[in-house]
């Protein structure tokens, strides 16, 4: 177990700066998530931690010692690829125990090493299967079997669920976050997906375009956005961003509002509206309305609300749950 | 193509009448019966009437008359020439794989990535493939020429007697292997390229973080995962050995006295040259059998094997 501290990482290829200095801690034993939208340079951070990018300027250290120049296999580190990455001449054995050949392990210590790993992903039925006699789910146990059997001192992961069908990732979720419990080590994983990382998360890292937007706990990220693309990143269905103006803060440059912290009424309200569309989720509505001189909102309404595309009805935002931003598209006012 | 269970339970005469409904039927009679003229006209006649020549003592002109038995194939297995060449053909067979082959594969590990120096070497590599075999031996035989060659000019140049490469009955067919391997080693070396840039980089990478070393990442991911291309390159290697003749006869022309010669510049040199088609026929023969030998054998066994 260990902490990783990133200090002033730059990452360029070529003229290209895709990592403009980036300073990161990750604490001991966290499950720490990078998220952003494609090409915001999470899996490069990812990757120059676990030593397969080099950095262009800056300092990587792993458990306080400096690893900037090290192999990947002496980092202590270990990675689950997107791809599983899962060697298909080599049985699911094979594939877990192959580091512990290369680096001469004892065959009774490897034994017991890929015997338990097996009981925890629940792999012992299918160790002498190729992966290609596999199913999805099961290769992605493999290919943490393969990552658990080296007790590194961080976990790695780039996006390893999202060749995954829905049901499938979320049951793999609820897995990795078990596993995180039982085993405690620190983890780093990387999504594009903001379920994933506000479900798994005890810290999340929202990055866009190389840079670092906020680091925190994901309901801290969720309440007290401090920036206007972390507003609209972290949320689902996203927060709604409207002008100062039409929102009625002149003051401010953007006012957010989460679609659940608007209350509609058929009757009376602040802004009125017009539902374009309508989707019954069960436990929630979830509406695409057009309100007057504010543009496109969209409301989180309860499950058994009826409403229908083209009906009339008024909106009224619980204005202590507003998010205040100003020129710089920075948090204003409260929870600053 | 894949026939499912189901439809081969059903009687042929509704397999038929299905057939003609889906029009798979007319298909087959169009589009079969070219190919099959082609194929009796231009392989299956010519193999059959070599095999039916190779029983006669016949030059090529009029009917083959003199009907000499299995005769052609004693004197041939008898004489000492034919046994050089057909040492000299495995001779070929054994440097093609365990010399050209492990050659192309490093060569191929060393610039299979996609970089503008790569793609200069790759052309480089293979050239020697792309030149016609005729030219590439007479270019050789230019370059061991002790006279005026570069051999002559390097032996000048190092004040020793120049060497006569071609003439020496122990040196002749090292060289010309030497040959044989510039020639087609770039031909093996694009098909591992080809294997090895369909290898995920993931693989490498994963690999790397188990700790393996360059070399142990070649010899447990690389090649383990290209080696359905080491199979089909190893097969064409061994088919492409059984029939080197145009290298060696702007060469060496199976000289010095018989020593270079293989299956098929012998069968040309003896059979041919000297118009003794029912002789050079019996060869072919011997040639074809040997082929169909090793293609069955391969099919049946290597690469079944590299495909599971």
């Amino acid at each position: 177990m260990a902490e990783v501290r990133l200090k002033n990482v730059t990452k360029a290829f070529g003229s290209v700066t895709v990592i403009p200095d980036l300073d990161l801690m990750v604490p001991d034993g966290s499950f720490t998530v990078l998220v952003g939208p494609s090409g915001c340079g999470k899996s490069t951070l990812l990757r120059i931690i676990a030593g397969l990018e080099m950095p262009t300027a800056g300092t990587i250290e792993i458990g306080g010692e400096d690893v900037t120049d090290e192999e990947p296999s002496k980092r202590g580190i270990s990675m689950v690829f997107q791809s599983y990455a899962l060697y298909p001449h080599m049985t699911v054995k094979e594939n877990i125990d192959f580091g512990l050949r290369l680096a001469k392990t004892p065959a009774d210590e490897r034994e017991r090493r890929v015997a338990e790993a097996a009981r925890i992903l629940a792999l012992t039925d299918y160790l002498d299967r190729k992966p290609g006699q596999l199913s999805g789910g099961q290769r992605q146990r493999v290919a943490i079997g393969r990552s658990i059997v080296r007790q590194p001192k961080v976990f790695l992961f780039d996006e390893p669920l999202s060749n995954l069908d829905a049901a499938l990732r979320t049951q793999m979720r609820v897995e990795l976050a078990q596993l995180h419990q039982s085993i405690d080590a620190t983890m780093i994983y990387v999504t594009h997906d903001q379920v994933e990382a506000m479900t798994l998360a005890d810290q999340i890292v929202v990055m866009t375009a190389g840079r670092i937007e906020q680091v925190g706990a994901p309901m801290d990220l969720y309440d007290r956005p401090q920036t206007v693309f972390v507003a609209g990143f972290i949320g689902s269905p996203k927060m709604n961003l409207l002008p100062g103006e039409a929102a009625g803060r002149p003051e401010v440059e953007t006012v957010g509002i989460r679609p659940e912290h608007i209350r509609a009424d058929t009757e009376a309200g602040d802004w009125p509206a017009v539902a374009n569309v309508v989707e019954n989720l069960g436990s929630d509505t979830i509406a695409y309305v057009s309100a007057d001189k504010r543009g496109e909102l969209t409301v989180r309404l309860p499950g058994h609300m009826r409403l229908r595309p083209g009906e009339r009805l008024f909106l009224t935002p619980e204005s202590e749950n507003l998010h205040l931003f100003g020129e710089n598209g920075q948090r204003v006012g409260p929870g600053t | 193509m894949q026939t499912t269970p189901a439809a081969r339970r059903l009687p042929l005469g509704e397999r038929l009448r299905r057939g003609m409904r889906s029009g798979r039927l007319t298909a087959i009679a169009l589009l079969l019966p070219p190919a099959l003229i082609l194929f009796t006209l231009f392989v299956i006649l010519p193999l059959t009437e070599s095999g039916y020549y190779a029983f006669f003592d016949w030059n090529g002109y009029g009917q083959p008359t003199d009907y000499v038995g299995l005769r052609n194939f004693e004197q041939m297995m008898g004489h000492s020439a034919f046994q050089t060449a057909a040492g000299n053909t495995l001779k070929i067979v054994a440097v093609s794989l365990f010399l050209q082959m492990p050659l192309a594969l490093l060569l191929a590990l060393m610039i299979y990535r996609r970089t503008p120096t790569n793609a200069l070497f790759r052309l480089v590599f293979f050239v020697p493939y792309i030149l016609a075999e005729v030219a590439a031996g007479l270019i050789w035989s230019f370059v061991f020429d002790g006279n005026y060659g570069v051999t002559a000019s390097i032996a000048q140049s190092l004040g020793v007697d120049s060497f006569f490469i071609l003439a020496n009955r122990d040196w002749a067919f090292v060289a010309v292997m030497t040959v044989i391997v510039w020639k087609y080693f770039g031909f093996h070396m694009m098909i591992y390229i080809a294997a090895l840039q369909g290898v995920s980089e993931d693989l490498i990478e994963a690999a790397r973080i188990e700790g393996a070393r360059r070399v142990q990442i070649v010899r447990y991911v690389q090649v383990p995962m290209i080696k359905p291309a080491i199979v089909v390159s190893a097969f064409f290697a061994i088919i492409g050995a059984l029939q080197v003749f145009d290298v060696i006869i702007p060469l060496t022309n199976g000289g010095p006295s018989n020593s270079t010669h293989t299956i098929v510049t012998y069968l040309y040199t003896f059979g041919l040259t000297r118009l003794r088609i029912g002789f050079g026929s019996a060869v072919g023969v011997v040639l074809f059998l040997v082929a169909v030998l090793v293609a069955v054998f391969y099919q049946r066994f290597a690469m079944k094997r590299a495909e599971t």
